[in-house]
């Protein structure tokens, strides 16, 4: 699958455990699709910043890229979501004051349980859906940042179930057969080469494949590479702290050079075994993203993975990663 | 009082019975928590850790996974066989991810009646599977247990792993807003099991909305709401004074919080709202230990540019040469350089992050920090190699 192949779909939905990159890998896709002409929705689920302050920093770090004019933003919040819907089915206003402000209506979206969380998914789709002037041609969802990245995908298919008939019931299925329509959307899994990450990993995948969700894309982020290989750093003298002091600030430079490359070599080590055990698991296509050394990670930073993933999808290999 | 950061964190643990171990996912707040409670253990104290998800190769090499909601005792021939001196104990309990709401019900539910009952409800099954604060409450609640049993003098807590650090502290109070009476009350009225049309005849208004929702949302699903929170209600009076005990349990001046870290997370940026936020709970925060850091190089040559690998070829050519016999190649010590001045990067970006954190935590925090060595923790040896950095040389 080449990165074309992957803007054929109008939505793109990451998942994975809070702390391996998500945003930043939402934003790497969204990036590279306005640069190929895509009008872009980058979305943002309640509650969560990240996303909105990775763009902002993107325009103030790269302020004169032109694929940035084609990216929006939105952050989608379940309960505002219900309020619009419900101004389609309620049209006169007056009424519809009286409805929110009511306890019944307060209640009832408190108890309903997964309600937000289906409006926020059909909100979702309706952006994916709009025609009008301004409708994007691609919709990127940063997705939830908690461990339960599946929670949002399995709403539709749960409502339909709880919600037996009527209105909501007939949405959510629908919605659903289009979540599942692996021409429509793309779910990309992203993920750390570590021990912890790879395990839900293993277990969103698996969750994907029994809600016959499409898997389209794994990433695997801050993939550290060697510097030096295990016998170049025992040439070297090896890395445990030699007796004594130093006997000059530069032998302890050195030895310093040394600690650090076999710290390097060790992390790309236990990389390596982790991203074999994801090639077994879960054999479909993978972008390996490096770890980058930053004082400060940035705009900059974020649109160099942009590059380098869009650039492995398209056959061309990593200018970075190991 | 000993000044050294770790020192003090070594106190910490000698004076308290509980430690909970806040912070948000994937920062290394389990193994953390379990290097601590194993230190307890070898200093002569009874210690459980309560943990949620242990890296399955740590539990199986303290012989005490996969048994859920259960403490385990970890045997005397496993500390043995790593040839370590505990002159106390150590134990662990899993909380069960998946079957927390199902445990709560199965514990509190009155009869068995009223078990399947509330088990078999569509809503039941809905929330169970999606509303996240249950794994937050069950820890609490067996906070609360094993507190009460008497049998541990120091408990650690690895609490769930949450996005925001302070998640934890405010999953109990939100399971009782979400169980709060008012709305309970609401949705048990026999004229809310009979139905929309039993208002509709009360009041016009209501009757309307009701009719438009239900429409929306389908038939009879206020019923349904209705039926789930009658057969909850028989769980929620518990609720309130479980949740009201623990909530001072912690405030207990015999628990201590500590704030596990990364470097580069958000929270670096809001520590002084955490800190406040934590003592307007009555929580205080005791101590910070900031994991996976970058130790900078604070020797000649540290502050070399990062962008001029030339400089540091030039210097460690010479010692490279000795240690390697001959002379380097050129590409090798090219290699070397370039990592080191990127390490050197990062631990700068470390070092200034640290250093605002703290400006921003109260006066008196111990903070500790602990490099980010290229390796899983998987056994006892892994979780004893932390505690010089932890708790220092006491050990």
């Amino acid at each position: 699958m080449n990165f074309d192949e992957l803007l054929r779909r109008r939505l793109v939905f990451t998942v994975g455990k809070g702390g391996v990159g998500r945003t930043t890998v939402s934003l790497a896709i969204g990036l590279e699709a306005a640069r190929r002409g895509k009008r872009v929705l980058m979305v943002e689920l309640e509650g969560a910043r990240g996303l909105e302050r990775a763009i902002d920093e993107q325009r103030k770090s790269r302020p004169t890229a032109p694929e940035l004019r084609r990216i929006g933003h939105i952050e989608v919040e379940g309960k505002r979501a219900l309020e619009e819907y419900l101004g389609l089915v309620i049209p006169v206003r007056r009424l519809l004051k009286t409805v929110f402000s009511s306890n019944v209506y307060q209640y009832f979206v408190a108890a309903a349980p997964g309600l937000k969380e289906l409006m926020t998914v059909g909100k979702i789709w309706y952006e994916v859906e709009r025609t009008d002037a301004t409708a994007p041609d691609l919709v990127v969802v940063d997705g939830p940042a908690t461990g339960h990245s599946l929670q949002y995908l399995r709403m539709p298919k749960a409502a339909a179930e709880a919600f037996p008939v009527g209105l909501v019931h007939r949405e959510a299925e629908r919605i659903f057969s289009l979540l599942q329509d692996e021409s429509a959307t793309a779910v990309a899994i992203v993920t750390t080469p570590e021990e912890m990450p790879v395990n839900e990993t293993l277990e969103i995948s698996r969750g994907l494949s029994d809600l016959g969700l499409p898997r389209t894309l794994l990433v695997v982020n801050r993939v550290h590479r060697a510097p030096l290989t295990p016998a170049e750093i025992e040439s070297l003298g090896g890395a445990s702290p030699r007796d004594g002091d130093p006997a000059s600030p530069d032998e302890a430079l050195f030895a310093e050079a040394v600690r650090v490359a076999d710290g390097e070599t060790g992390w790309a080590e236990l990389n390596r075994e982790n991203v074999l055990r994801l090639a077994r698991e879960v054999p479909i296509p993978t972008v390996r993203l490096p770890y980058l050394f930053t004082e400060e990670f940035g705009g900059l930073h974020v649109d160099r993975l942009s590059r380098d993933l869009a650039g492995q999808l398209d056959g061309k290999p990593s200018t970075e990663a190991a | 009082m000993s000044t050294e950061p770790s020192q003090r964190i070594a106190e910490l643990v000698r004076s308290h019975r509980i430690l909970v171990c806040a912070g948000s996912g994937g920062v290394g707040k389990t193994t953390t928590a379990a290097s601590l409670a194993l230190w307890g253990a070898m200093q002569g104290r009874h210690a459980i850790v309560l943990t949620i998800d242990p890296a399955r190769r740590l539990a199986d090499s303290l012989g005490i996974g996969p048994i859920g909601n259960t403490p385990v005792r970890v045997a005397p021939e496993t500390f043995a066989r790593a040839g370590l001196l505990v002159k106390g104990t150590l134990n662990a309990m899993m909380l069960d991810q998946k079957g927390s709401w199902d445990e709560l019900v199965e514990r509190h539910a009155p009869t068995p009646e009223a078990r399947d009952r509330i088990l078999a409800n569509r809503f039941y099954k809905q929330l169970s599977q999606s509303f996240a604060g249950s794994q937050e409450y069950m820890a609490v609640e067996q906070l609360g247990e094993l507190d009460s049993s008497g049998r541990y003098d120091l408990i650690v807590v690895d609490t769930p792993p949450t996005q925001h650090a302070l998640d934890f502290l405010e999953a109990p109070d939100r399971l009782l807003d979400f169980l709060d009476r008012k709305i309970v009350r609401w949705f048990v009225r026999p004229s809310m099991s009979a139905g929309w049309s039993a208002f509709q005849a009360m009041n016009k208004t209501v009757g309307f909305i009701l009719r438009k929702i239900e429409e929306v949302t389908g038939v009879g699903t206020f019923a349904e709401v209705s039926d789930f929170f009658e057969s909850m209600s028989s769980l929620f009076d518990g609720f309130e004074a479980r949740v009201a005990r623990v909530t001072e349990l912690l405030r207990d001046p015999a628990t201590a919080f500590l704030l596990v870290a990364g470097p580069d997370e958000q929270v670096l940026d809001q520590v002084e709202y955490l800190a406040d936020q934590m003592s307007a709970r009555r929580m205080p925060l005791r101590g910070v230990v900031m994991n996976r850091i970058h130790p900078l190089f604070q020797g000649a040559g540290a502050d070399l540019d990062a962008d001029e690998p030339g400089e540091v070829v030039a210097r460690i050519a010479g010692p490279a040469a000795r240690a390697f016999g001959r002379e380097v190649p050129p590409e090798l010590l090219d290699r070397l350089a370039r990592n080191f001045c990127a390490w050197q990067e990062r631990a700068r970006g470390d070092a200034l992050r640290i250093e605002g954190f703290m400006q921003g935590l109260p006066e008196g925090v111990p903070l500790v920090q602990v490099p980010n060595l290229p390796r899983d923790i998987h056994d006892l040896e892994g979780l004893t190699s932390l505690h010089p950095f932890l708790l220092g040389r006491v050990a």
